[in-house]
């Protein structure tokens, strides 16, 4: 595990990571006890919090809520039954963990990376499809037939491709060991009938990325290559991976 | 500065022994019991809620959705976790955060906040005089803090930022940040449990 993951504790009690981070976090906390135990101590103080904050609600909300609860049936105690396989749920919470820890590495704290494509230069209109790219990402990741292949790269580092037939739509996630240098960039490829068309290029300098493709499951393979900056119309170097979809 | 020494001035019970009793009984199906355990838990609820949002109206249905959900899920309450207290306002303050989130109107909710941040007077309700000394209490270890650490604390907390978020506010390096939320928790739990101890 990252290690890197231990340092959210803090912000994982007061609420402050987003989604993605949460997850990879609540992973980390069911393999390590004792951070189980800090983050359950540190609840504690923190839900005191809510002492100073105290306020009289409207004399209402107590009729409606009492009302509510006699129509609301209650949960079982756990141990019922799961509605989905565990087995399911685990590679799923591993996947988004997966991306979890590309984009924490990417540094981006909140938002998934874009791709430098030539489409999206204008940093509003990035910021915009990150957000936007993002619950894309989360979307698939969820989706219920997901299915996800792995493969090393030459270069060193992997990289993960998971597609779901249902959404139409797939997730390509490259984690790279160290960037290719200044003038040099990862590429990502989706191949048809043998024939590579781009799924863009990471910016120089960058080593990892979550890149959503639509019609990803469509593509028989993902091809990455390193081409020099910023990326080629079609690849001029031998593959650093490929990935065969279907 | 002085580390967690300092006793609160009054003596007082263990921090809220009755919400546990309250919502074991709860999650057997006892409305009455969730009725007592509205009264002990709701205005915290509605004010932390009211407190990260800013806004009556939306605190309102929120707290009504958390009050209902402690209902709806009180057999999943694990006392080896923690206390009930804790696991409620766990679920009403990520419940805030989630609405802030999702509603993405930071500008809207900033401008609203110098009108709306006056508490309602709390003097005629049960229970006031312990959850007064609580109150006092929590103010007192919020002043035992550094700066920094209080700032971080309570920007996520009372105000739903994420730590990049409050990272960009103080001006502060996300490293930083991170570790200032865990450190200051930290010297909030020590302070409140040296209170309990007195």
């Amino acid at each position: 595990m990252n290690p890197d993951v231990h340092t959210l504790v803090g912000p994982y009690v007061l609420d402050a990571l987003d989604d993605v981070e949460r997850a990879a976090f609540t992973r980390h906390l069911r393999e390590c006890e004792p951070c189980r135990i800090e983050a359950d101590e540190l609840r504690e103080a923190a839900g005191r919090l809510a002492d100073g904050a105290w306020s009289v609600p409207p004399p209402r909300l107590k009729a409606t809520v009492l009302a509510a609860i006699t129509e609301t049936r209650q949960l079982p105690p756990p141990g019922a039954p799961p509605l989905r396989s565990a087995a399911a749920r685990t590679t799923r919470f591993r996947l988004i963990t997966a991306a979890a820890v590309v984009v924490a590495a990417a540094g981006a704290g909140t938002a998934v990376h874009v791709l430098q494509n030539q489409r999206v230069r204008d940093a509003q209109s990035a910021a915009a499809a990150a957000q936007a790219s993002e619950a894309r990402v989360r979307a698939v990741l969820t989706a219920p037939d997901l299915s996800v292949r792995e493969q090393p790269l030459a270069s060193g580092g992997r990289v993960t491709v998971a597609g779901s037939a249902l959404l139409g739509a797939g997730v390509i996630m490259l984690a790279a060991d160290a960037s290719p240098g200044t003038d040099r960039v990862y590429q990502l490829w989706t191949i048809r009938d043998g024939t590579p068309s781009s799924a863009g290029a990471l910016a120089a300098g960058q080593s990892t990325i979550v890149q959503v493709v639509e019609g990803l499951p469509t593509a028989s393979e993902v091809g990455v290559t390193i081409e020099p900056a910023p990326g080629s119309a079609a690849p001029t170097t031998p593959l650093d991976a490929l990935v065969r979809i279907s | 500065m002085p580390e967690h020494l300092r006793p609160v001035p009054t003596p007082r019970e263990p921090a809220d022994p009755q919400p546990d009793a309250l919502l074991r009984a709860v999650a057997d199906g006892d409305e009455r019991a969730f009725g007592r355990l509205y009264d002990l838990v709701a205005p915290r609820v509605y004010g932390l809620i009211r407190r990260v949002l800013r806004d009556p109206a939306q605190a309102e249905e929120v707290a009504q959705e958390v009050l209902v959900e402690i209902w709806r899920t009180a057999a999943r309450f694990d006392p080896d976790r923690g206390s009930a207290s804790a696991w409620i306002f766990t679920i009403a303050h990520r419940r805030a955060v989630d609405r802030v989130r999702s509603e993405q109107a930071a500008a809207d909710r900033t401008v609203r906040a110098g009108v709306a941040a006056v508490d309602t007077p709390y003097d005629e309700v049960a229970d006031e005089v312990a959850i007064r000394l609580e109150r006092q209490q929590v103010r007192h270890c919020l002043d035992e803090l550094t700066e920094l650490q209080r700032q971080a604390v309570t920007l996520a907390y009372y105000q739903g930022h994420t730590y990049p978020q409050v990272s960009e506010l103080l001006d502060v390096p996300l490293p930083t940040v991170k570790t200032r939320m865990r450190d200051g928790l930290i010297r909030l739990r020590d302070c409140l449990s040296a209170g309990v101890a007195a």
